[in-house]
């Protein structure tokens, strides 16, 4: 499991499997009532169960293979990432609702249109989410289940060094508070990408972010801090 | 007493004002004659002057390109890189330039745009010369939309020049949609070449930052799968060209703005060449199933040059 969409997905694929399951049990003892040898019996289950299980084998196996994901969530991990899924996309929902509102700004903007959409998208924010406090999005169950996923991947030996970048970054002077804007003056430390893959994914307008041992969860198109949770980095 | 300070203040001024004409001299050095004499006779300037030798072959019909990493200072350095660009695209009319992130160091105002872009590369730009950045530690994502970026609103994005494909990545960021949005592009590309650009550095000998393990547990086996060529980045602010890894070239470049003297680790074994006590940038030609490199200090002396031969044939 490392991402909520990916758990959405898989919730709906396990669904689709059950039913499979289901309707081959059924199948199998309309079978068994029909005098059935016991030999085809258990060979006919047993290719059933194979292709049940094949429905819930991922498509992008070959991918997923290779990438490093976390261990297998129990339910109460997937109910935690979901509300914390849900709450990304809720703020998502209401900026994109504060955006639509706001002049469009095209791919080829000049410098100056760029940065005034960028300071009415962080005040129409702002101004969305007064009120807007620490472990609103990161709740406390979505801080253990991601300090769990940190602490997992900084458990190798050539890990040090990460750690030692992140803390490294130029980000001193960055504000814990939500809903102000990170400073633009300020280092972005490079998250890595094997940890980025144990978490749980977020929509696309939103990134995670250190600063020092401190994770932030960013809007990255209007800069703003979100949520913050302390000594995220063992 | 009053005498003696009155001497050493007038002293101060004259070595400041003598700094100051020394610094100026360097800082328009590159927009003086030179250049205009380039624009008449490029071979000849180039013959008559050791620093502006070409290695490349310019055959008709090639993809001609510079690279350029960590330039977005807007130091006198970064201009004199920008000016040395600039004549140099004069005996090697490159077509565009590819930058490897930290674009803009510092700030992201309006002003700082035009200070560390727009008149670092103004010569360039006057000449159509099309610049597609990729996004580094220092940058904010609002540069996808700058048009002068060529972006089109992507932190990651591929375009073509003949027979390359040009893959551009966002290393500070590199999520589950970026390595999956790679790995379907790459697995469909019939290009000749595939040349991947990103910020930070697979493999690199740099005291301060060096290879970065956990991108290139990620993204080196996508790049071998899938047959790409050649990868350059930065970071590290200096030039290097590693050994190749797995039978692909990488290359760091991170000395267009900054520069971190003596941080190349000695006797590294990844080094094929280093350069780390001058800014730098590169141009580089393909021609059929050849890349030709070269690498030019701020002062215009070639510090590396050489061909490399694609890898695999389709």
């Amino acid at each position: 499991m490392s991402t909520h969409f990916q758990q959405e997905t898989r919730g709906s694929r396990s669904k689709g499997s059950r039913v499979t399951l289901a309707s081959a049990l059924q199948f199998q003892i309309v079978m068994k009532s029909k005098s059935v040898s016991k030999f085809r019996y258990l060979l006919n289950t047993a290719c059933l169960l194979a292709s049940a299980a094949l429905c819930i084998v991922p498509a992008n196996v070959a991918l997923a293979q290779k990438l490093p994901t976390s261990s297998p969530a129990s339910a109460a991990d997937r109910n935690t990432v979901a509300i914390f899924a849900a709450r990304a996309k809720a703020y998502v929902k209401l900026r994109n609702r504060v955006e639509s509102k706001l002049q469009k700004l095209s791919k080829d903007s000049t410098p100056e249109q760029i940065a005034s959409h960028k300071k009415a998208f962080e005040e129409g924010v702002r101004t969305a989410r007064v009120g807007a406090k620490p472990g609103d999005i990161f709740t406390t169950g979505a801080g253990e289940y991601l300090r769990r996923m940190i602490r997992n991947e900084f458990k190798g030996q050539d890990r040090g060094e990460v750690k030692e970048a992140i803390l490294d970054a130029e980000t001193s002077g960055v504000p814990l508070k939500v809903n102000y804007p990170y400073p633009e003056t300020k280092e972005v430390s490079a998250i890595p990408p094997t940890l980025l893959l144990r978490l749980p994914e977020l929509p696309k307008e939103l990134n995670y972010r250190f600063v020092r041992r401190h994770m932030l969860l960013i809007d990255k198109e209007n800069g703003l801090i979100l949520d913050y949770m302390l000594n995220a980095l063992p | 007493m009053k005498i003696a300070m009155r001497k050493s203040s007038g002293l101060l001024l004259t070595v400041a004002f003598v700094i100051v004409s020394a610094l100026m001299q360097v800082i328009t050095l590159p927009q003086t004659g030179l250049a205009q004499e380039l624009a008449k006779n490029p071979k000849a300037i180039s013959a008559a002057n050791p620093a502006l030798k070409l290695a490349l072959p310019l055959k008709e019909g090639s993809v001609r390109f510079a690279i350029i990493g960590d330039t977005g200072t807007g130091s006198n350095a970064q201009y004199q890189v920008g000016a040395m660009m600039g004549m140099y695209h004069e005996i090697f009319p490159f077509q565009f330039v590819v930058m490897l992130g930290d674009n803009m160091y510092g700030g992201e105002k309006p002003k700082d745009y035009e200070n560390k872009f727009e008149r670092a590369y103004q010569k360039l730009l006057n000449n159509k010369v099309k610049f597609y950045a990729s996004l580094g530690n220092h940058d904010q994502t609002t540069q996808v939309n700058y048009e002068p970026f060529n972006m089109n609103g992507k932190e990651f994005y591929r375009f073509t020049k003949g027979n390359v494909a040009f893959y551009a990545l966002n290393s500070t960021y590199m999520d589950k949609r970026q390595i999956e949005w790679l790995e379907s592009e790459l697995a469909k590309d019939t290009s000749e070449w595939k040349i991947c650009f990103f910020h930070h550095p697979p493999y690199s000998s740099g005291g301060k930052h060096g290879s970065e393990n956990q991108l290139r547990e990620i993204v080196e086996p996508i790049f071998v799968k899938h047959g790409v060529n050649v990868v350059l980045t930065g970071h590290d602010h200096f030039y290097e060209r590693i050994k190749p890894q797995k039978g692909i070239y990488y290359f760091v470049s991170g000395g267009g703005g900054k520069l971190r003297k003596g941080d190349v680790k000695a006797n590294s074994p990844l080094t094929a060449k280093a350069f780390d006590t001058d800014m730098h940038f590169m141009i580089a030609e393909v021609v059929g199933d050849s890349l030709y490199f070269q690498v030019v200090s701020r002062t215009g002396e070639t510090v590396d040059s050489g061909v490399l031969a694609r890898q695999r044939k389709n």
